[in-house]
């Protein structure tokens, strides 16, 4: 069970680099569906069939690996931009800065005072390790959608750390969650829209004018 | 009629004043003026009896137990609040009328009233909360009525710097009356003589105060304020609420203990005010401005009297000191009086020719001769010339100097100095009013506007003569104040200083009357001549030119340009001349001019080099949602490295 939890969670760590590495939107886009879909089947893995885990795992596969990049994919026909990546920090330096992440976090984690069942898994490390790669794409890139792939990101690292609690948290924080999630991806996608057509760009730099 | 009732009495007025601001010109004239002389009348018996009158209500107010006292202090600036505050409101009317300014004069009826309620406030204030609050409500009235005429941009200016100074000014009480409160345990206030570690407070005080007071390096606000706000309103900022600077001064120097170098820094400042003060006057071409820097001057000479109570308190109470700040006490009350009575006589001015600069003026005693008697009677009596009011506090704080400088110690030493500068002042005070007498009310116009002056309503006039009259009954029997200022001066400490009545006062209020009297005889005689033996006007010597014109007289700079001269150091006038030395000199032109070197010198390069330091801070703020998360990250990181670094492995 373990085993296969771990190799879940690290290709989700994997995933993190590759949406890191990504020069393009849809690949982007791609990454982060992907690391959703595998993220939402881990609840099943970790804990015996129960009708709600059940729940938590479907709806999460549907909203983070079919709704929301399917709203993203759309917005960026809608708005019909560039699919080249516009970093701020370069693909290099931020899978440097992304694999650094990776390892301090796998650092970091193993000087947490964790539960005894939660030590041998890569639970705690994937999710700080995911945070920081999401604060990576929010900072170093500039393209309205690879931002919200950033806070994707973010956000699937504090699932991954929620998963620890997944008997504590009440199902309705968690559909909460999802629901916010997917409400805020779907105002993004009119948001872009609307940028595109009031500023003709959707680089975020060009918007500092709105600062006061 | 006893205390309790006349104070009953005025606030019921002054708050139905409040109603009545708005809609009702007459009524509010009426509840302002009865409120006040109930409220005179109510300080006046407190002064005489020599008692307190306490209020202790069963209610709180903002948290805190409504307590109300008058003593004989308190009273004492009670006095001037009422009489220069009704003389004001009365002026005010004709001054500030409702066809002159639609829009702003019952604004300024009701800015009126809440300012005349928060000073008595204070005054009555036993509290540090209930102080605070009235404080702060009356800058805030105050800076309502500075601007009241806020289309001109120069008002608008004048007002911000003086609401930010006053702020500055409130932020060191609230950190006065907090640290107090934190030490001796609750917000009432009272004599606490007994805790010598409050000691250090007085430091908080006295910027605090000496900012409102308008102490000479703090007096920066000063200037523009008086001279901008309405001439009514100049009179009651200049008359009354820098003095409650000095109340707050003399309040918390007499209830807590304060440091052994306080007396003498307060002199010290005292003598800097007043010499600086006389010398910045001397330096201006603005009526109104002149005379709010005789206001820094005559602060100066109230503050040496009290700094000399305070001295004299670490030689066992002599009575020089008690003589010292009985002077400065009364010296509150006089300058209130002239001081409103010459920002009124200005306001006349303004009023007819529409110009405060005195080079525009000249030659309007002949079509406003009320004005012009009543503001040279003002002048004779701020430039402390006998038989009126200005000679008597002037005289008793010399007294006290005198008698410590002859008493064997190292007063001596400090005395001797304040009193020859003090007689400076004095001097250079009289030099000043000559050239504002002589500028404005002699000669011929220099301007059509001087030329078609006319006299100020009954109103108006009827205000000045009161406080012109004020002037001259202190003057003519200072024996019949004495007993005032005496128990205001007892009551600042009572018991560690003698107060005693000095043996020549009698003497000098007959010495007054003789004068007085030699005066309106000699006058007399000289008008009945001139009436017998008939008037030609001529011509005064002109020099030999052929026609002499009314820009040829002495102009303001010119008058006082060798005493500019010698404080030129310090008051760095900036002159611009074009004159050509040729044998036939085309025109030349020259201008003179002198800039508030404290503002313009130390205040502006430190606000500059704040705005540059925040601007550069500004630069964070950019706009780019990306190096706000980066901040966000960089914060985390930080606090988790604190909290890493604080927990024990």
């Amino acid at each position: 069970m373990t085993a296969t939890l771990n190799v879940l969670v690290g290709l989700a760590m994997g995933l993190n680099l590759v949406a890191l590495g990504s020069s393009r939107l849809p690949g982007l886009i791609r990454a982060v569906a992907l690391q959703g879909a595998v993220l939402g089947v881990m609840p099943v893995l970790m804990h015996a069939m129960d009708w709600r885990v059940t729940l938590v795992a479907i709806a999460t596969v549907a909203g983070k690996g079919l709704v929301i990049p399917t709203l993203l994919r759309r917005a960026m026909r809608a708005a019909n931009i560039e699919r080249e990546i516009d970093p701020f920090i370069g693909f290099v330096p931020s899978l440097l800065l992304g694999a650094g992440g990776t390892i301090a976090a796998v650092a970091l984690a193993q000087a947490l005072p964790l539960l005894p069942e939660h030590a041998g898994t890569l639970l705690v490390p994937g999710s700080l390790a995911s945070v920081l790669t999401g604060f990576v794409l929010l900072i170093g890139r500039t393209k309205a959608i690879s931002q919200v792939c950033g806070y994707l990101i973010l956000e699937n690292g504090i699932f991954l750390f929620g998963l620890l609690l997944i008997h504590a948290t009440p199902l309705l924080v968690e559909a909460g969650i999802l629901l916010d999630l997917t409400v805020g991806v779907f105002v993004i996608g009119i948001i872009v829209d609307r940028i595109q057509r009031a500023f003709d760009t959707l680089d975020t730099r060009k918007l500092t004018v709105l600062r006061e | 009629m006893n205390t309790a009732l006349s104070i009953a009495v005025s606030a019921v007025f002054l708050v139905a004043s409040l109603i009545c601001a708005t809609w009702a010109r007459r009524a509010w004239c009426v509840t302002v003026v009865g409120g006040l002389f109930a409220q005179l009348l109510g300080a006046v018996l407190v002064l005489t009896s020599a008692g307190t009158w306490v209020f202790a209500g069963t209610g709180s107010f903002c948290g805190q137990r409504l307590v109300f006292e008058v003593d004989a202090l308190s009273a004492f600036f009670l006095v001037l609040v009422a009489v220069v505050g009704g003389v004001g409101a009365v002026y005010g009317s004709g001054y500030w009328s409702e066809s002159a300014h639609p829009r702003t004069a019952r604004l300024g009826r009701l800015w009126w009233s809440v300012l005349l309620l928060s000073l008595d406030l204070v005054l009555l204030a036993r509290d540090g909360v209930h102080f605070l609050l009235g404080w702060e409500v009356f800058t805030l009235a105050a800076f309502f009525l500075v601007t009241l005429d806020r289309q001109r941009s120069e008002v608008r200016r004048a007002g911000w710097l003086y609401l930010a100074a006053s702020h500055v000014a409130t932020l060191c009480l609230f950190a006065f009356f907090v640290l107090l409160s934190e030490r001796t345990g609750s917000w009432k206030l009272g004599p606490m003589l007994g805790h010598d570690e409050l000691a250090p407070l007085f430091w908080l005080a006295l910027i605090g105060f000496g900012l409102k007071a308008g102490v000479f390096p703090l007096h920066i606000w000063l200037p523009s304020a008086h001279a901008n706000a309405p001439s009514h309103v100049s009179a009651v900022l200049s008359g009354v609420t820098i003095k409650l600077g000095i109340y707050g001064l003399v309040r918390f120097t007499g209830w807590l203990p304060v440091p052994a170098s306080a007396g003498w820094v307060v002199v010290a400042l005292g003598v800097i005010s007043a010499v600086l003060g006389v010398a910045f006057a001397l330096g201006q071409h603005d009526l109104k401005r002149l005379l709010a820097y005789h206001s820094v001057e005559n602060i100066g000479i109230i503050l040496i009297g009290v700094g000399f109570g305070l001295v004299a308190l670490g030689h066992g109470g002599a009575a020089w000191g008690g003589v010292a700040l009985a002077g400065g006490l009364l010296h509150v009350w006089n300058h209130g009086l002239f001081k409103a009575l010459l920002f009124l006589g200005a306001g006349s001015v303004l009023h007819a020719t529409g110009t405060r600069e005195m080079s525009r003026l000249g030659g309007l005693w002949r079509a406003m001769p009320w004005t012009a008697s009543l503001f040279a009677l003002g002048a004779a009596a701020i430039s402390g010339l006998p038989p009126l009011n200005g000679f008597v506090s002037e005289w008793l704080v010399f007294l006290g100097l005198f008698d410590a400088a002859g008493s064997r110690g190292p007063m001596a030493w400090g005395a001797m100095p304040a009193a020859i500068l003090l007689g400076v002042t004095g001097a250079l005070a009289l030099a000043c009013f000559v050239k504002v007498c002589g500028v404005v009310f002699l000669g011929a116009p220099r301007s059509p506007a001087a030329e078609h002056a006319h006299e100020c309503g009954p109103a108006m006039r009827g205000a000045m003569l009161v406080l012109a009259s004020a002037c001259a009954g202190i003057g003519l029997g200072p024996a019949l104040v004495w007993p005032a200022v005496a128990r205001a001066a007892d009551a600042w400490r009572p018991g560690e200083l003698v107060v005693a009545r000095p043996e020549s006062l009698t003497a000098l209020g007959a010495a007054h009357v003789v004068l007085a009297l030699l005066a309106g005889a000699a006058v007399w005689a000289l008008a009945r001549k001139a009436s017998r033996a008939g008037m030609v006007r001529a011509v005064t010597w002109d020099c030999g030119y052929v026609a002499p014109t009314a820009r040829m007289q002495y102009s303001a700079g010119s008058f006082a340009g060798i005493l500019t001269e010698w404080f030129g150091w310090i008051l760095r006038p900036a002159v611009h001349r074009e004159v050509d030395a040729g044998v036939l000199p085309r025109a030349g032109r020259h201008a003179s001019h002198t800039p508030e070197t404290v503002l313009d010198q130390v205040v502006e390069p430190a606000g500059r080099l704040v705005m540059r330091l925040s601007g550069a801070v500004r630069r964070l703020q950019h706009g780019r949602v990306q190096s706000y998360i980066l901040y966000l990250v960089a914060g985390i990181v930080a606090l988790v490295a604190v909290v890493a670094a604080g927990t024990p492995p």
